[in-house]
């Protein structure tokens, strides 16, 4: 039963995931006095790349080919392990390091393709991804220790129970504060990168695809849609979890908050500016002072 | 019948040693026969470890009429598990050597091959003796062997000067391990290791005999700061013997380390552990950060190792902070986390190493700034290393994944075990630090294959490269079966681990797996545990064939063939990322810890419009160098300086020297 509920879980968020990046943009280009892409701009692109052929370098091997598929397998692995707690696991196989060592499988094939086309734009790119997965991983362990340590355990569905029946507090909004910085920095988005750009002094996640076209991008930026929407799912369950109670359904408030980090994702987007790579350090380092202080604070 | 294998492992290796050196045979004859001889010397080392586990462990013992007593051989659990990666390793890295060796049928064959069978015989003792004297001599045999391995190619200065510094250090550690061994055997008055068990020692004396212990293992391992020789020797070895240096022999310091800290010295103070782990998470971060700045794949693969030993010391010593806070079933975790990891590194890291071999092989540079595009001439090898790489990275679905998940979960529970503050504060970091030692391992992984492998090559040697026999692919693929193995299915080796560690006092395992064919769950006081492997490699499995759905969803695609961009010039390999450049980000971020000097020179000979030629050279010193071993080394120089003069290399006061001791002694001989 818990398999059937897990597939509903990936189709939806697969197919919702889209939305989401889309309200994101939509809200960004309103903030900016535009008029912003429609909300379901990113279908279109996504269905425009799944009709289209593909060029590839004759520099590459099959991992540049292999790598899309691996890249989108493992966010819809992602997508099953989410904690979105409208469902019963039965097994607690939703371990939070699995999800971690998941999402960087992708990680890895991905850089490992940005070197294989030759160019300098694509090692570039995937040298700076790692760099930044270097900075975020261990901040990112001792956030989630914050709701670990609460939970008793390292199972999400746990960790989002646990982090639901403890009430706000000091040691709470750190880590929201903390994760919130996180999930821009996961999401490849303004100050750490930027998701438009193709100028190749600021392009980092852009510039690590850069030799792909065709259907092989329409994989990676559904694939990196799907973990965007992982993340804030995690940001809501984990670090936002309190809902009102019996007002609305789980379910509702679940989507209600997605909708309010995206919007929060797009403020932050169009109230800062790109920062200079060699300054990520010290943001994630204030990062982790923040987890750390959120722990000692519990 | 595990005496006979026993035997019958001795007398393959005693062949295997003295065929080669007394036959006069052609490379080729004394290559299938050395190398034979140990592919079955190791077969029967697998035999007896599977033998032990099934039929239970034996002591046996052989007169050798030495004054020290017989030779005492216990196979238990614990070295049975031992045994059993060393076999396994030994086996594939034998079957490598085959293919391997032709590099060496002028470079004496003969003596390499007898010097490696030795090689794995000392191993093989070092594992099973359980006598003071003879684990010694099988200890110092291993170190000896392995020096004159480190030194074959002794023509390149380099490698002698690596051959002598591993002997120097690993000398001073067998120093203390003697001191350490003679203290127990003067407490129990026997040399037999079984009397040790709960020797009755003061406190101090503990202390004495857990830091002897400590530095001892600990420069064998590789643990930081007493790692210098590690990735000098390492490297200089012939590769299946640097495969088979660490892969198994660091691992025999771990063995030792279990011995002393579980079994000899019993449950000991909490702070230990923490020693323990404090060495531990410095090896990991700081062996990994130095493995991503090297250029030279062995030399990189031999960092890692450091790195990798300090995860090892990372599940131990939780496991001996939990004995210690009285939590037997954690540490019973957290020990099964560290050994875990042992077999994992002997398998991955012999893995990376024989593909490095490889690409040496075919390429002879084991420079990855003069390779690239070798997937393509090589395309097996490639796909070996890569699974060796995606494994030490921890990346599921191979076996790194699954103990580094068992660290991070025995570590996460060291926050209750501990008390005070910044004890608890520690160990949290410590989940932060191995956060960021995996992630540094990624990085570092992604450098070494993604620049070797792919792309264009960047050097002649790199283009004119050819995939290697059949008998290394075969080693190699064995490895990686393994790798595959033990990640999607680690049950069963979490079953042997758990009859491993049943036998201490100390660690409560017995109800600590409750395994499924799909997953392996674990029952701890605080929580549950489950890990899933074959649901990931489902979830995987199933997210693929989504992906390739999703892909042909509106028919099959035509593949174009077009030149990657490179702003309209016909791209070549100079305009590849570099592997200094990709190493670039992570070298500035912690240049305080790595003190980078870069240093870029002009050609100011060249006519500047014609474009410039520029050289960059890059520089890392090595904090441990400067803080520990110059001021130790400069000390030194300067007493033997004192000391010199008396050195004069006149007669005349050599004479006066003999008859001033001579007066000396008549003085005291008198008073006494």
């Amino acid at each position: 039963m818990s398999v059937l509920f897990m597939l509903i879980q990936v189709v939806v968020l697969a197919m919702l995931a889209p939305l989401v990046a889309g309200v994101i943009k939509n809200t960004k280009g309103k903030m900016q006095s535009r008029k912003g892409p429609g909300y379901f701009q990113v279908y279109y692109d996504l269905r425009k790349f799944f009709k289209k052929d593909n060029v590839f370098s004759p520099t590459v091997s099959w991992i540049f080919k292999a790598a899309p598929y691996i890249y989108f397998a493992t966010a819809l692995g992602a997508a099953a392990l989410a904690p979105t707690l409208l469902f019963d696991r039965g097994l607690h196989y939703d371990s939070i390091f699995v999800l971690i060592y998941m999402l960087g499988l992708g990680r890895f094939f991905l850089a490992l393709a940005s070197l294989d086309a030759g160019s300098t734009f694509g090692g570039m790119g995937g040298s700076r991804e790692m760099f930044i997965n270097v900075l975020v991983e261990p901040v990112m362990m001792l956030t989630l220790l914050t709701v670990a340590l609460r939970a008793n355990g390292t199972v999400m569905s746990q960790m989002a129970g646990a982090a639901a029946s403890s009430g706000i507090s000091l040691s709470a909004i750190l880590a929201a504060i903390a994760f919130l910085i996180l999930t821009v920095a996961e999401t490849g988005r303004i100050p750490v990168d930027n998701p438009d750009t193709h100028l190749e002094l600021t392009m980092v996640h852009e510039g690590m695809v850069l030799e792909y076209c065709g259907r092989s991008v329409g994989l990676i930026f559904w694939g990196s849609a799907i973990k965007q929407l992982v993340t804030i799912i995690l940001m809501v369950n984990f670090f936002l979890p309190w809902n009102p109670a019996g007002i609305l359904p789980p379910v509702v408030w679940l989507i209600l908050k997605v909708l309010v980090i995206a919007v929060v994702l797009a403020g932050i987007e169009t109230g800062t500016n790109k920062m200079r790579l060699f300054r990520l350090p010290g943001l994630l380092i204030a990062t982790g002072c923040l987890s750390l202080l959120a722990i000692i604070a519990m | 019948m595990i005496e006979k294998i026993y035997l019958v492992m001795l007398l393959l290796f005693t062949a295997g040693i003295l065929m080669p050196i007394l036959t006069n045979s052609s490379p080729k004859v004394t290559n299938i026969l050395a190398h034979g001889l140990s592919v079955l010397g190791c077969l029967a080392i697998v035999a007896c470890s599977v033998e032990v586990f099934i039929a239970g462990g034996m002591t046996f013992t052989y007169a050798m009429g030495l004054p020290v007593g017989p030779l005492i051989i216990r196979i238990d659990n614990l070295a049975a598990f031992f045994l059993l990666a060393l076999g396994a390793v030994g086996t594939a890295a034998s079957i490598y050597a085959l293919g391997y060796s032709r590099e060496y049928y002028k470079q004496r064959l003969g003596l390499m091959a007898a010097l490696y069978n030795c090689f794995i015989l000392s191993m093989a003792l070092v594992l099973t003796v359980s006598h003071v004297a003879y684990f010694l001599i099988a200890w110092e045999l291993m170190t000896v062997v392995s020096f004159f391995l480190v030194n074959h190619e002794y023509e390149k200065t380099a490698n002698t000067r690596a051959a002598f510094k591993y002997i120097l250090m690993t000398t001073l550690g067998t120093v203390f391990i003697t001191t350490a061994l003679l203290i127990l055997s003067m407490t129990v008055h026997s040399l037999d290791f079984q009397m040790f068990k709960g020797a009755s020692l003061t406190n101090t004396m503990r202390n004495i005999v857990f830091f002897c212990a400590l530095i001892g293992f600990g420069t064998k391992a590789g643990v930081i700061p007493l790692h210098i020789w590690l990735p000098e020797a390492h490297p200089a070895a012939p590769s299946h013997v640097s495969a088979l240096m660490s892969g198994i022999m660091i691992k025999t310091a771990i063995y030792g380390l279990c011995r002393f800290y579980l079994e000899f010295l019993g449950v000991g103070p909490a702070w230990w552990g923490e020693v323990v782990l404090f060495l531990a998470i410095i090896s990991s971060v700081l062996g990994v950060l130095y493995a991503l700045m090297q250029n030279d794949l062995k030399r990189l693969l031999a960092y890692s190792s450091v790195e990798n030993i300090g995860i090892i010391l990372l599940g131990i010593g939780a496991g001996m902070v939990f004995m210690s806070n009285n939590q037997p079933v954690l540490a019973g975790l957290a020990f099964i986390a560290g050994l875990y990891h042992v077999f994992n590194h002997a398998v991955f890291k012999s893995l990376l190493f024989l593909g490095a071999g490889s690409v040496l092989y075919s390429t002879h540079t084991k420079n990855i700034e003069d390779l690239g595009g070798l997937i393509k001439k090589m395309p097996y090898t490639a796909v070996f290393f890569l699974t060796g790489a995606a494994a030490i990275s921890a990346l599921p679905i191979l076996n790194g994944f699954v103990s580094e998940w068992l660290t991070y979960q025995s570590l996460f529970y060291l926050p209750q075990a501990v008390t005070g503050v910044i004890p608890r504060l520690g160990s949290v970091i410590l989940i932060g630090l191995l956060g960021l030692t995996g992630a540094l391992a990624a990085n570092c992984f992604v450098k070494a294959f993604g620049v070797t492998f792919l792309a264009k090559p960047r050097s002649k040697h790199a283009e004119l490269a050819q995939e290697v026999p059949g008998t290394m692919l075969t080693g190699m693929g064995l490895l990686s079966l393994m790798c595959l193995a033990l990640g999607v299915w680690p049950q069963w080796m979490l079953n042997l681990l758990q009859a491993v560690v049943s036998q201490s006092a100390g660690l409560e395992v017995s109800s600590l797996f409750n395994n499924h064919w799909y997953a392996a769950a674990f029952n701890i006081p605080q929580a549950n545990g489950i890990i899933a492997m074959p649901v990931v490699v489902g979830m995987l499995v199933v997210g693929l064939i989504a992906a390739v759905l999703v892909y042909n969803f509106n028919g099959k695609p035509k593949n174009v063939e077009g030149e990657t961009w490179t702003c309209g010039i016909i791209p070549n390999a100079r305009m590849e990322y570099t592997a200094t450049g990709f190493a670039q980000p992570v070298r500035r971020a912690y240049k305080t810890v790595l003190r980078t000097k870069d240093n870029v020179t002009t050609d100011k000979s060249l006519n500047p419009y014609h474009g410039v030629k520029m050289k960059m050279t890059v520089r890392i010193s090595y904090l441990i160098n400067s803080w520990l071993y110059q001021p130790v080394k400069k000390g030194i120089l300067f007493l033997v300086n004192r000391v010199k003069p008396l050195q004069s290399g006149n007669l005349q006061h050599y004479i006066g020297y003999v008859l001033l001791v001579t007066v000396v002694i008549l003085i005291l001989g008198v008073r006494w």
